[in-house]
């Protein structure tokens, strides 16, 4: 048997090991396997070599388990403390968006009816609704969005442990 | 295990302390030999496990319980990792290598992790060759043969092809076997 071959064989045997290998191809191998002394060997090193990487232990400090859950649980902490500020924050936009359309309509559709109601001139009314209405709830509006912004560069990130 | 990965996924998307202790329990030793195996050395380890588990409260939505846990824990933990590495070549640049690579290994005088952590006499033969194998070879044998995770799930892992993933594994045993060679089965 020439040295080709055995390479042929021994690579079969790799890709088995890396579960990369056909089952046809497997078969053929087990065969070979039989009756091969080379082979055989190198199959055994590549075996030792995996036992062997199953002789470490590592160890793990207890102590920085627990503190890892700590720190855990403080960073879920902060995240979930976070949602319900950032559902007001939502909340209170989508009111602003509903009082600006609101004071809005208001306006065009009962406008006169309002000036005529109180005697006062249309402009008067309108001015009235922005100052008092349409503005306020525009600033909120504005506004609102960009302080959920501010705060969250504080509550983002979990401070480390030494 | 299709339910448990499901369930893990549900966990995470809620950022569920109880499912992460759960985790933290069953897979922090074996983050830490991942690491190991990758970095070749145990004192950058700590911290980095610690940033892996608070990527996986933060980014734990993106795991979607369709594949198992274990291979996007370990991509998440390999990110961490080059970061690191990253960011250290940056502080380091004159100080660490002429060359402005980070060797992660530990100083000469430092004994090897897998020397320190070998428990049989075959580890023990096999320490020293381990620690001045490629780090992507000792991650492909170590994903392989101590993970158990399939040719794809190490490839997920790493971000390289298939083919390339099996000519590591095949690599970094034919660094390893000589240690081995001619001796009766």
């Amino acid at each position: 048997m020439n040295i080709d071959h055995h390479e042929s064989f021994q690579h079969m045997i790799d890709e088995s090991l890396a579960g990369a290998i056909s089952a046809e191809r497997e078969q053929s191998l087990r065969e070979h396997l039989g009756t091969c002394a080379p082979c055989q060997e190198y199959l055994s090193a590549s075996n030792k070599v995996i036992v062997g990487l199953g002789g470490f232990s590592f160890e793990v400090d207890p102590t920085h388990n627990a503190r890892v859950l700590a720190s855990l649980r403080r960073t879920a902490q902060r995240v979930q403390s976070a949602q319900p500020r950032r559902r007001r924050w939502a909340l209170i936009s989508v009111a602003a968006v509903v009082l600006t359309m609101g004071g809005s309509f208001v306006d065009l559709q009962f406008g006169r009816l309002i000036a005529s109601v109180f005697d006062i001139q249309r402009m008067q009314v309108q001015q009235g609704l922005l100052a008092f209405w349409i503005l306020p709830s525009l600033c909120v509006l504005l506004l609102f969005p960009l302080l959920p912004l501010l705060s969250k560069a504080g509550t983002h990130r979990e401070e480390r442990i030494v | 295990m299709e339910s448990d990965t499901r369930q893990i996924a549900l966990g995470l998307r809620r950022g569920d302390v109880v499912v992460l202790e759960a985790l933290v329990e069953q897979y922090q030793y074996r983050l830490v030999r991942y690491l190991i195996y990758l970095l070749g050395r145990r004192d950058w380890v700590d911290d980095m496990v610690q940033e892996t588990w608070l990527r996986v409260l933060e980014r734990g939505s993106s795991y979607d319980g369709h594949s198992r846990f274990e291979p996007w824990l370990f991509r998440v933990a390999r990110n961490i990792a080059f970061d690191a590495i990253r960011k250290r070549r940056t502080l380091s640049l004159d100080s660490d290598d002429d060359d402005g690579r980070v060797r992660p290994s530990p100083a000469s005088n430092e004994p090897s992790p897998y020397t320190l952590a070998a428990r049989t006499e075959d580890a023990e033969r096999l320490a020293h060759s381990l620690q001045t194998l490629e780090p992507v070879y000792r991650e492909a044998l170590v994903l392989r043969f101590q993970e158990d995770l399939s040719l794809q799930e190490i490839s997920m892992v790493v971000g390289a092809p298939v083919s390339t993933v099996a000519s590591r594994i095949y690599r970094g045993l034919a660094t390893l076997r000589p240690q081995f060679e001619g001796e009766k089965a």
